[in-house]
């Protein structure tokens, strides 16, 4: 699924990208290239550092070592907000509100996709008929749902997914990579973090390997 | 590919916190509750007499408001920080402290303003004179979004920590005293028909100061949070 041509433009790029937490190494030095169109699996053991990873090149944590570039340039926040969507292991939906309010929200701060509307990606993403129930009310799969939905109506490029299979029944685990492979054909590129050996992506995928 | 421009971003912001506040009425009805105890109880420990309410009401109503507003502060950032929205709101290409302005803003319309409409009441009840009324809501005017606005700060300090609440009341109470001096300096003055202008404007200044840097502090604050 994931045609890693020479051609595309080259997005994000680490080099010798290192984390340390109170002077313990957490990951690195790590080098990496993505390109357009391109998905990459981050793989590796629990602890390993795969969510440091993704809040590092998220903007949440700052650099300790190594550089980060983003579309040839230094990576600078104002430059990368917006382009690109964090969605962790706290999914950022509100429990009071539902779907729909909680996907006007995050469209109210990112800015939306043209011709996308909320009830399509919601029924996209298979949640039609709970658009108005409370979040608090979905199962955990189905809140799962709720915020890969936010990844169908913003206009982020680079999509930084911790751990998107979590939660999720067989269709799913389908629905994600539809997702992914709909985003690299547009020319979005993704990180995809997963803690198992299996990977759920069709194909052979790129992977990062993280070692603790 | 649309941006999101600036004053919907605001104005969803705003009206989400709002939602999420009526959706929780009980929560909101809390300080109003708590204001309306402790000013019922005080004619009961000191006596049904006129003079001496009247002269500690104004002092009594004013912390009474202040220390009701503590009571909702400690949740400013609380639940956006544990499902996760904080997160969201600091990665979008929004100013993150004009974002924190609109989420204090929408802090104090659901904590300080219900207990400003109540505070003519609780006022009256202390037979505070109706004279002295206009100036005692001025000064809460100035003194209550004061007093969110540094206690936001605090809040956004502690936010990484756990079981703040100590360490936030201990930090808080430093800057309580100057807001409560000058608040309840007014209302004396006005009581006792010297001009009382100067404790407002110190308040209006201190307000003015704050509403521009608050929320700057608070935005650096959290980005110090969110990254530990």
């Amino acid at each position: 699924m994931t045609a890693p041509s020479a051609q595309s433009p080259l997005l994000l790029e680490a080099r010798a990208l290192s984390f340390y937490r109170q002077d313990e190494p957490v990951f690195g030095p790590l080098d990496f290239r993505l390109h357009e169109g391109e998905v990459v699996l981050v793989e590796g053991d629990n602890g390993s550092g795969k969510t440091t990873l993704l809040r590092v090149l998220a903007g949440l944590l700052h650099i300790d070592e190594g550089e980060l570039l983003w579309r040839g340039g230094r990576w600078l926040r104002d430059a990368y907000l917006g382009d690109t969507l964090f969605l962790g292991h706290h999914l950022g939906l509100k429990a009071d509100l539902s779907a729909r309010e909680n996907l006007a929200i995050a469209g109210g701060l990112y800015g939306t996709r043209d011709g996308v509307n909320a009830n399509q990606v919601l029924a996209d993403v298979g949640l039609p008929g709970y658009e108005d129930e409370p979040v608090r009310r979905l199962s955990a799969g189905q809140k799962k749902r709720a915020a890969l939905a936010r990844l169908l109506l913003l206009p982020a490029t680079l999509w930084l997914l911790d751990e998107p299979y979590a939660n999720l029944d067989r269709t799913g685990i389908e629905l994600v990579n539809r997702l992914l492979e709909q985003h690299a054909t547009r020319g979005g590129a993704a990180l995809v973090t997963s803690h198992g050996a299996v990977s759920f992506l069709s194909g052979e995928p790129r992977r990062i390997r993280m070692h603790a | 590919m649309s941006q999101a421009p600036l004053a919907p971003a605001c104005a969803a912001l705003l009206r989400r916190d709002l939602t999420l506040a009526w959706r929780r009425r009980g929560d909101i009805a809390m300080p109003v509750l708590y204001a309306l105890i402790v000013v019922t109880l005080f004619p009961f420990a000191l006596g049904p007499e006129d003079a001496l309410l009247q002269r500690i009401a104004g002092g009594v109503v004013l912390v009474t408001v202040l220390l009701a507003m503590l009571l909702a502060l400690d949740a400013m950032f609380r639940s956006d920080i544990e499902d996760g929205s904080l997160e969201q709101l600091v990665l979008a290409p929004q100013p993150l402290a004009l974002m924190l302005g609109m989420k204090i803003l929408a802090h104090w319309l659901t904590t300080a303003l219900p207990l400003i409409v109540i505070a003519p009441l609780l006022a009256g009840m202390l037979h505070l004179p109706a004279a002295v009324m206009p100036v005692m809501l001025l000064a809460l005017l100035l003194a209550t979004p004061l007093l969110s606005l540094l206690g936001a700060i605090l809040v956004a300090l502690t936010a990484g920590t756990r079981r703040s609440g100590m360490l936030l009341a201990l930090m808080l109470l430093p800057l309580c005293v100057p807001v409560v001096i000058f608040a309840a300096g007014a209302v004396a003055a006005a009581q006792q028909g010297l001009p009382w202008l100067a404790p407002i404007a110190w308040l209006g200044a201190a307000l003015a100061l704050a509403l521009v840097l608050a929320p700057l502090a608070c935005a650096a604050a959290l980005r110090i949070a969110l990254d530990a």
